[in-house]
């Protein structure tokens, strides 16, 4: 590639900015808590008090950077349409089988690019039993440690052009797409404008879909209407509906005022840990977190290259400042779709709804695993991408030349 | 009175505390910004740049604080049914008409009962021309300087026990009671418990119900459904419209995670500015803050020294809505203890006149062109104006608290 502007990441904190972390919580000032409130107010005081305890005493950054770094990571800048450049990062790990399928990865909020990281040797390991990929893991801009957009309108087209550039720029003229939470509306989109051109088929772990419309989709709606109650085991597990009745408060702040919550996310690192660790503990299916993951996670928050402002800014773009929902401006298409159900997922799924988001070939459903399905559940994921591009799947072979097998 | 636990209040912020507050305002780190963002994002980037400068470098809160103890302002211990004990805080500032009518000024969120000391001294001044009051102006449980609720479930029965039980303590047995954002829907809540045995009558600010139901008021529904509404009426359902769909997110989180906010508010001084100060400027009337920055680092303040600290505030909201499964006039009744009801352009929820004859027993209402959400701050002569009109002489609330009608 002739005047590319790839250049190897290498993650290195300034020193000062440790420092400043430190100083922020030898000040922390806790608030009290309602008797036995556990998790009814929010996230309790004393796992707060012993994941800052840790933060300060024995969590040690240097070494989560180091272990980050092993991972191949890249910056490249990449051109979008009415917004400049911006210089976007991620990890690009490339398969030992020469066809192996260009996957793309796309994580959401509070995610990031690490979400993939243990589907990495899963995913590009060499083996006759199932295809490889080639995996290309991005930080989504105004996350981790890609640059943020500069001016407001920055929607579902331009996620969709940045990956699309950054695969096209990788020698990737086509590829395969997996994503949740945005990394799933951000599929809809970049299927939308990519699909069948460029994007070959694609994946999502959150098949979310709104209740069908009599006249859009009257089959679907009568099924759905004369059916007995939903019952998934999702709907079973409680996380969809806890998310529904007590979990939005963070959507509708990000979607409306991602400024003046911003003030605070940037600002206090206990303030930011709360904000995010709230999701990790009730948008997950009882993973058991360590304190090191929580505080390495929250971490790519703090020292993200923007600020922790700018990543709540794609609820307030994708929604017009909650006038219309995240998928306005997406077509069904008829690129290929693979959907894997999930318990402890948060965003409301009814199967018999899903043909309502593209052509379904693949479905899976899961009985452990919830919204952060390729870090809880990497070999339940990667188990799902093997079988729906392996040798007999039914997206065997979409991208010519590179089926995963050497 | 016997065996009263009142003290004298003075507010004393410790060396310790303020020295935290400089240390944090030193480390401040600040987010970038969209460009042309303006007020569309949220807090503006340098609005908030400049009050953090103000206040590390220039604000005085000890001056402020010697301001605050001119108030005439006390503590007492109140015993709340299944909640203990809880010490609460308030001015207490009595008119020399002896006959003066005793009220109860109930603030709300992010409000604090510094909001009624513009009015203080127009509602306890002598004249013939106007009534007296006696003014008890209280800060809420989890509010300024009263203690916080320890125990979940502190709701609308509950705070209305609070205000009872302080003006009974107070020597008065029958009292008048003006509120608005949570001052006006714990006012119905109070009203519902002790309208007429104690509640004589009341005025609101924000004066809003729940919208008609067929069953409940059929005519007003059918009103609703028949009638267009008038371009006035109109204009403030969109004026209502904007706060529904941009400005409720502090609401939705507050309801339901008010913890996890919490972290935030309480260490974050920057945060809990621009949390606070979103709302001083979105719900007022082009009130001049810009002119008035030392009152506003102060209110913030009052927020950031509060007895138990800024998270207790917002808990508010989760317990009158039930974690956001109800409304928050839940447990409410129709009463028939006379309502004053006073409009101002810039309150954030402008519903229907009509509707608020839903609420209660209308007898006095104003509507004025200038004036928002905190109208006791922003409007003190209106809204005491308003009060004079309401409990004067020939006024439909006159003598309602028998013996103190307000003149001498």
């Amino acid at each position: 590639m002739s005047n590319s502007t790839e250049q190897p990441f290498v993650l290195a904190v300034p020193d000062d900015d440790l420092a400043l972390l430190r100083k922020k919580l030898d000040l922390v000032r806790f608030p009290d808590e309602l008797d036995d409130a556990a998790w009814s107010y929010g996230v309790p005081l004393a796992d707060m008090k012993r994941l800052v305890s840790h933060w300060v005493n024995g969590y040690d950054w240097r070494k989560s950077e180091a272990e980050i770094n092993k991972l191949p990571m890249f910056t490249r800048d990449i051109d979008v349409h009415g917004f400049g450049t911006l210089n976007i990062h991620y990890v690009h790990q490339k398969s030992e089988v020469k066809n192996a399928i260009p996957l793309l990865f796309s994580h959401g909020w509070p995610g990031d690019f690490l979400e993939a990281r243990k589907m990495l040797p899963l995913l590009t390991e060499k083996s006759p039993d199932h295809p490889s990929f080639h995996v290309v893991a991005l930080s989504l801009p105004g996350f981790g440690f890609s640059e943020a957009p500069k001016k407001p309108g920055f929607a579902g087209r331009q996620y969709a052009e940045v990956f699309n550039k950054l695969m096209l720029s990788l020698g990737y003229n086509e590829y395969v797409y997996q994503g949740g939470d945005w990394g799933y509306i951000l599929g809809l989109h970049a299927v939308t404008h990519y699909g069948h051109k460029h994007i070959k088929a694609w994946h999502t772990n959150v098949p979310s879909v709104g209740p069908p419309k009599l006249l859009s989709n009257p089959l679907v709606w009568l099924s759905s209407w004369l059916s007995s109650s939903n019952n998934s085991s999702q709907a079973k597990h409680g996380n969809a509906r806890n998310w529904r009745t007590k979990g939005m408060g963070y959507f509708m702040e990000q979607a409306t005022q991602p400024q003046t919550i911003g003030y605070s996310l940037t600002d206090s690192p206990v303030g930011l840990l709360a904000w995010i660790y709230e999701k990790l503990v009730t948008w997950t299916d009882g993973y058991p977190w360590t304190d090191d993951e929580v505080l390495e996670w929250i971490s790519i928050y703090w020292f993200s290259r923007s600020c922790p402002a700018a990543a709540g800014r794609i609820y307030y773009e994708l929604t017009g400042q909650n006038t219309h929902d995240t998928k306005a401006g997406t077509k069904w298409m008829s690129v290929p779709l693979g959907v894997s159900y999930f318990p402890g997922e948060i965003i409301p799924t009814i199967k018999a709804w899903s043909s309502m988001i593209g052509n379904i070939v693949f479905e899976s459903e899961h009985d452990k695993g919830g919204h952060f399905a390729a870090f809880e559940q990497p070999e339940k994921l990667a188990g799902d991408l093997w079988k729906m591009y392996g040798k007999g799947g039914p997206a065997h072979g979409v991208v010519f030349g590179k089926n995963g097998y050497d | 009175m016997a065996d009263t636990t009142e003290q004298p209040f003075t507010v004393a912020v410790s060396d310790t505390d303020l020295e935290l507050l400089r240390k944090k305002l030193d480390l401040v780190r600040l987010p970038d910004e969209l460009e042309g963002a303006e007020w569309n994002y949220g807090v503006p980037l340098a609005d908030i740049k400049r009050l953090v400068a103000y206040w590390k470098d220039s604000f005085d809160w000890r001056k402020a604080e010697a301001g605050i103890n001119k108030l005439p302002m006390f503590t007492r211990d109140i015993e709340v049914d299944g909640h203990g004990t809880l010490n609460i805080h308030y001015v207490h500032q009595k008119s020399e008409v002896k006959n003066a009518i005793p009220l109860l000024f109930v603030h709300g969120w992010p409000g604090d009962f510094l909001e009624v000391k513009k009015v203080l001294p127009i509602l306890t001044a002598k004249s013939d021309e106007h009534p007296s009051f006696h003014v008890v102006a209280i800060s809420l449980p989890g509010f300024g300087f009263s203690e916080a609720p320890k125990k979940p479930g502190f709701a609308g029965r509950q705070y209305a026990e609070v205000f009872n039980k302080l003006m009974v303590a107070l020597g008065y047995n029958e009292y008048v009671y003006q509120g608005g954002d949570w001052g006006h829907i714990l006012g119905a809540h109070a009203v519902t418990h002790y309208g007429h045995t104690n509640i004589k009558a009341w005025h609101s600010n924000m004066p809003f119900y729940r919208a008609p139901k067929f069953f409940s008021n059929p005519l007003l529904f059918l009103g609703m459904l028949t009638i267009p509404f008038d371009t006035v009426t109109k204009t403030r359902l969109a004026h209502s419209m904007k706060w529904q769909s941009k400005g409720r997110g502090y609401f939705i989180e507050q309801a339901t995670q008010p913890q996890t906010l919490g972290y935030s508010l309480s260490d974050s001084p920057v945060g809990l500015l621009a949390w606070i100060y979103e709302k001083l400027v979105d719900w007022s009337d082009k009130y001049p803050w810009t002119e008035d920055e030392g009152r506003l680092l102060e209110w913030i303040s009052i927020y950031w020294f509060s007895r138990s600290g800024p998270a207790a505030a917002g808990r508010i909201y989760y317990e009158m809505t039930s974690q956001n499964q109800h409304d928050v006039l839940e447990g409410t009744k129709y009463s028939s203890v006379p309502l004053g009801a006073s409009y101002f352009p810039g309150e954030l929820v402008r519903l229907p006149k009509s509707w608020t004859s839903m609420l209660g027993n209308v007898k006095f209402e104003a509507e004025h062109d200038k004036g928002g959400h905190f109208a006791a701050y922003e409007q003190p002569e209106k809204l005491a104006g308003d009060l004079r009109k309401m409990f004067g002489k020939g006024g439909p609330a006159h003598g309602v608290v028998p013996g103190k009608n307000g003149y001498d």
